[in-house]
């Protein structure tokens, strides 16, 4: 039980050699006689006693731990038993006070090491909350970032189809009027050219009228009309498709079907000098929001068609469709200027743009992208300045 | 709990703790024992260090007496200091306790530290190892000469459910103070008399023992 602090302590704590070689002496020069130092049971421990010797008890607490041994007159031995016993009482305070301190502190040093670990493992898990706050503060950040960009776009959509339905309607009435009207001034015509056979000597009136090229060319005339006004026809129902964007409803449609279409739209405000490359493979039908897409594809020719356009040279936006293991794969390539490394790295930011303020929102890659990944899919931009851009487009089917 | 026994001396020690707030009389309960007791041996009170009159350590007053059979039988009496700060210290003095008397003050003024106290008492006596419900503990409701103190039937009605006897005393006069000690003897040789087979092979029946250590 040794370091305890309330144990029996042995006669060898209570008077070490060293203590006793220092005062014994001293004290045997004071009784005028030899002195030894006993164990409890006797046996020699410091000095050494005549076989007639004395004993006095030196005894701590209740019992003898030892005895001193002398010749000395008794009184005399009992004198100095008892400044020995004043010694071993100061000794005792001094090991028991010893002992307690080195309990406590090494008992109180325990709690503190408890309560750091404690500490620690609180402060790592207020750390790893904190994070985890963090992480889920900028999850919800971002998704309202999304959720903003799709109401924007749902409303510009929105705004876009109203006019464009409107502006359909408006169209069509006037666009078939005229088409019939101008379909019967070709039969109009028709009967005029059955005239000229019942004419007989008017034949020369006829000619000096030069009926023969109005007839010709007034036929002509009215194919060019005719085939305008198809024409017309054909944009007012690309732009009813454009206004059916935001319709919700998924369908199994044809992706080369709205690759087309997105062609076709650019097609009708071509820059000069720039050409539009189709590369259309055989897909599978894909169950998809088709409007959607177009508007993805719409968006990313006409950044092509843009960038090749900014490049000041002819060149080409090639549009490629492939099946591939597990999905579709649209690539629209365009020999452009480029971008930069930083303005790749930021190109699918939300309002970042590198046209003029007023002509571009900002908008276009970034809700191109939430699209695609509403299908599931991915988008990636691959650029260098000077080299033209390359936008893959991967959607799962 | 567990009385140190030494063989070959023969010798069994057994340590019992005063416990309680600061300044409840744990020190006076000691130094009357001191006066009032008369074993066939007794040693001198220790006191290893005082601030006035707190302790700041513990005071240690050792007694005992021979058995029939010559068996030392040995009482060590410690206080603990009282003083909050110093928990470490009364968490060392108490381990190893086989019986504890916890000295409460029945002033009206000190029943929130006599309950903290209590507590700190049942928080240490778990971490150092000691199950109260089988340790000797006497609950002592001393300096009951002071005016405004809570009365008797309180105290009782408030123990009554504990398995704890309870005990009123006046350690500045003496009053009680024997008679709490005399309850905690009579307890501890109850609870480890047979195991050390006092009665049978050393010749002490509770009274022998009782009367060994009051004289």
């Amino acid at each position: 039980m040794n370091g305890v602090f309330d144990r029996e302590f042995s006669l060898g704590e209570l008077l070490p050699t060293d203590l006793l070689d220092a005062v014994g002496p001293a004290l045997a020069g004071l009784v005028d006689a030899g002195l030894a130092v006993l164990t409890s049971a006797g046996g020699s421990y410091w000095g050494d006693a005549p076989a007639a010797a004395r004993r006095e008890p030196l005894t701590v607490e209740l019992e003898p731990a030892g005895y001193l041994a002398s010749t000395a007159v008794p009184e005399r031995l009992r004198a100095a038993a008892a400044v020995l016993r004043q010694l071993m009482a100061a000794r005792v305070r001094y090991l028991m006070a010893c002992d307690l301190h080195t309990d406590v502190v090494t008992s109180d040093y325990q709690t503190l090491l408890e309560r750091n670990r404690a500490l620690a493992a609180s402060e790592t898990r207020y750390k790893n909350l904190a994070e985890e706050l963090e992480q889920r503060v900028a999850a919800q950040v971002e998704l309202l970032d999304e959720r903003q960009r799709q109401i924007y776009q749902a409303e510009k959509l929105a705004s876009v189809g109203q006019l464009a339905a409107g502006v359909a309607h408006e169209i069509n009435n006037p666009i078939g009027f005229v088409r019939s009207n101008v379909a019967t001034f070709g039969t109009y015509l028709e009967r005029l050219a059955r005239l000229k056979q019942r004419l007989g000597d008017a034949a020369v009136a006829w000619r000096e009228l030069d009926l023969d090229f109005v007839l010709e060319d007034g036929a002509e005339l009215v194919r060019d009309t005719l085939a305008g006004i198809d024409r017309v026809a054909r944009i007012v129902r690309d732009l009813k498709g454009y206004s059916n964007i935001d319709r919700p409803d998924e369908e199994m449609a044809d992706l080369n079907q709205s690759l087309n279409e997105a062609c076709d739209m650019v097609a009708t405000r071509l820059s000069p000098g720039v050409a539009i490359a189709r590369d259309l493979g055989v897909l599978p039908r894909l169950l998809c929001l088709p409007g959607h897409l177009k508007q993805v594809f719409f968006g990313v020719i006409q950044n092509g068609m843009q960038a090749v356009s900014d490049a000041h040279q002819p060149g080409t936006v090639t549009v490629t469709s492939r099946a591939v293991s597990g999905g579709i794969e649209v690539a629209i390539a365009d020999t452009g200027v480029g971008m930069t490394t930083e303005q790749l790295a930021r190109a699918f930011e939300p309002f970042y743009t590198t046209r003029p303020v007023g002509s571009g929102t900002g908008l276009g890659l970034t809700v191109a992208r939430d699209i695609v990944q509403a299908h599931g899919g991915r988008m990636a931009i691959d650029s260098r300045p000077g080299a033209g851009t390359n936008v893959t487009i991967f959607l799962p089917t | 709990m567990m009385p140190e026994f030494d063989k070959a001396a023969p010798r069994l020690t057994f340590k019992l703790v005063y416990y309680g707030p600061a300044q409840s009389g744990k020190t006076t309960n000691l130094m009357r024992l001191h006066d009032l007791l008369a074993p066939e041996l007794k040693g001198e009170m220790l006191t290893l260090e005082t601030q006035g009159d707190r302790t700041l350590f513990f005071d240690l007053l050792p007694m005992g007496f021979r058995a029939p059979s010559g068996l030392l039988v040995k009482l060590r009496l410690f206080t603990v200091p009282g003083q909050v700060a110093h928990d470490g210290t009364r968490k060392a003095v108490l381990s190893r306790a086989d019986g504890v008397i916890f000295v409460a003050d029945s002033q009206l003024t000190q029943e929130a530290n006599n309950a903290e106290s209590f507590r700190n008492l049942t928080d240490n006596a778990a971490r150092v190892g000691l199950d109260l419900e089988r340790l000797p503990l006497i609950v002592q409701f001393n300096k009951r000469d002071l005016p405004a103190i809570v009365a008797e039937d309180e105290v009782r009605a408030r123990w009554t459910g504990a398995s704890w006897p309870v005990t009123f005393a006046t350690a500045l006069t003496g009053e009680g103070v024997r008679a709490t000690f005399d309850q905690l003897l009579r307890t501890v040789f109850r609870r480890c008399g047979q195991e050390y087979e006092l009665s049978g092979r050393h010749g002490l029946d509770e009274e022998a023992f009782v009367r060994g250590v009051l004289g």
